[in-house]
């Protein structure tokens, strides 16, 4: 336990240093909110009730889906991974360690929303906190469980982003967070259903626990967990 | 002597490509190992079979002790510190830090420094010493001094014989013949999927016979000459030289590198 949890502070460091998860953790998204925080409350002054939501979707599935896999692609699609191998250390201890050190940043920056949100726009706080923090754990779970497949399933680290970009750009476009869900066309709004965003938005605003929108983001968690093994297994080989 | 590590009748291929065609051999406990052949012998896929990284065919792998594995191509992440890499081998192989090892193999000098900034001997030296945190009875090395300055060899040399001297087993892949020449008990030939030659460095001379490089230098010239038979060969060649009436100046005997001897080995002359 002692290695692991050295692992894991080791993990966090590592991410303060590297200047990308730093920006897509902290950098971009708190710019984001900076922006559009302000001009989403001044066109629509209804959003300021959603406003927290909205901002900790677009910042949590930006700094999993941009921010991870450059650090998995890193281990697993070089020399890493067989320095890991050699000397004893399991491989599935990479993914980990990256997973839990993300983990907490996006949930220390969500948290910093949470904060930031009423004092620099009078957004509403949740009704339930208890329930909302839930919420948040399962969906960062959630996106950083799709980001470990985009990590551990493209060799070329030049074509990450790309493929980070193509998961990124309809979850937050057609989750509901910029435009309502209800106003998209319906093949739009089908698709965003296919993305995690959109059940973790709903989750969020919800506050009542509404289980049937925590089931999808299940279903894909699990879903993702047995590709992510699978494709350890076959890095492994 | 016991043995550290026993391979008999290994194969491997590559589709159609045989690599390994029944490799035979053994590493006796304290040693110092070289594994030679020339590129695509199947040197490096030996290795990697016998450390666990890649899969064989066929055949039996025995080895009596704990593996430290070194390398020819590796890294780290490139913000992780040197002393931070260490640390966290250490922990997760649950052994304690050998503050002496690290200190032998200067660790502390570029402890603070993290991965990219480090040059490619630093990078050797602590991929050595990531190899140790396992406390291991059994060391690979390959390729060890590749891409190192004259002073990073000399250096790491003397701390692969400190190894030796604790009693460690080296197996060694390297390119480097001098270095093989200087540091290794007993040396494997590859050619074919197979072993063209195993022993010391001197019954490799043996085997391949007794054959002197002669460079004699007068004031007129310098000439090389080859011989088999050392005695009779300088008798008639100083002979010829005084009927010339040519001052020899300097006469240069030596046995043939372990290079001379391996490429013919290797290409089964």
């Amino acid at each position: 336990m002692g290695a692991f949890l050295y692992g894991v502070s080791l993990q966090w460091k590592l991410d303060i240093r590297s200047k990308t998860l730093l920006i897509t953790c902290y950098i971009v998204p708190l710019l984001f909110f900076v922006i559009m925080g302000g001009i989403f409350t001044s066109v629509m002054p209804e959003t300021k009730y959603t406003l927290i939501q909205s901002m900790t979707v677009f910042s949590v599935t930006m700094g999993a889906l941009i921010g991870l896999p450059p650090s998995l692609v890193e281990i697993y699609s070089s020399d890493i991974k067989r320095v890991y191998k050699a000397n004893g250390v399991p491989l599935y201890l990479g993914a980990a360690l990256a997973n839990i050190s993300a983990y907490i940043h996006l949930f220390l920056m969500s948290f910093i929303l949470y904060i930031a949100a009423p004092l620099a726009f009078h957004a509403e706080l949740p009704e339930n906190p208890a329930m909302y923090f839930t919420s948040l754990a399962v969906f960062i779970a959630v996106s950083l469980s799709i980001a470990s497949i985009i990590g551990l399933a493209v060799k070329d680290p030049a074509k990450t982003p790309m493929f980070s970009i193509i998961v990124f750009l309809p979850s937050t476009m057609l989750s509901g967070i910029m435009f309502p869900m209800e106003l998209l066309p319906k093949a739009f709004e089908t698709t965003g259903k296919l993305f995690p965003a959109s059940w973790g938005y709903k989750l969020m605003t919800e506050s009542v626990f509404q289980f049937e929108n925590l089931m999808p983001l299940l279903l894909v968690f699990i879903l993702a967990i047995t590709v992510c093994t699978i494709l350890l297994r076959r890095i492994d080989q | 002597m016991t043995e550290a590590i026993t391979i008999s009748n290994l194969t491997k291929s590559y589709g159609i490509n045989v690599v390994l065609n029944g490799l035979d051999f053994c590493v006796q406990q304290g040693e110092i190992f070289a594994l030679l052949g020339v590129n695509g012998a199947g040197k490096t896929t030996s290795l990697e079979c016998i450390e666990g990284l890649r899969k064989y065919d066929s055949g039996n792998i025995t080895i009596n002790g704990v593996m430290g594995i070194q390398l020819q191509s590796a890294s780290l992440p490139g913000h992780m510190k040197a002393l931070e890499a260490v640390k966290l081998f250490a922990k997760w192989n649950k052994t304690h830090l050998d503050q002496t090892m690290l200190d032998a193999l200067g660790i502390y000098e570029f402890a603070r420094k993290q991965y990219y900034q480090l040059s490619t001997g630093q990078k050797r030296r602590l991929h050595l010493a990531l190899a140790l945190t396992r406390n291991p009875d059994i060391l690979f090395l390959d390729e060890p001094t590749a891409g190192l300055d004259v002073e990073g060899r000399l250096s790491l040399h003397e701390q692969i014989r400190q190894l030796k001297a604790m009693g460690k087993t080296l197996i060694l892949a390297s390119h480097d013949m001098t270095e093989v020449e200087n540091l290794c008990d007993r040396i494997a030939i590859l050619s074919g999927g197979k072993i063209a030659f195993i022993g010391t460095v001197e019954q490799l001379g043996e085997t391949i016979g007794r054959h002197y490089n002669i460079t004699i230098q007068t004031d007129r010239r310098i000439q090389k000459y080859v011989s088999d038979n050392i005695g009779s060969s300088l008798l008639s060649l100083l002979l010829q030289y005084k009927e010339r009436e040519e001052s020899i100046l300097d006469i240069q005997i030596d046995r043939g590198s372990l290079e001379q001897h391996f490429i013919k080995i290797s290409k089964g002359v």
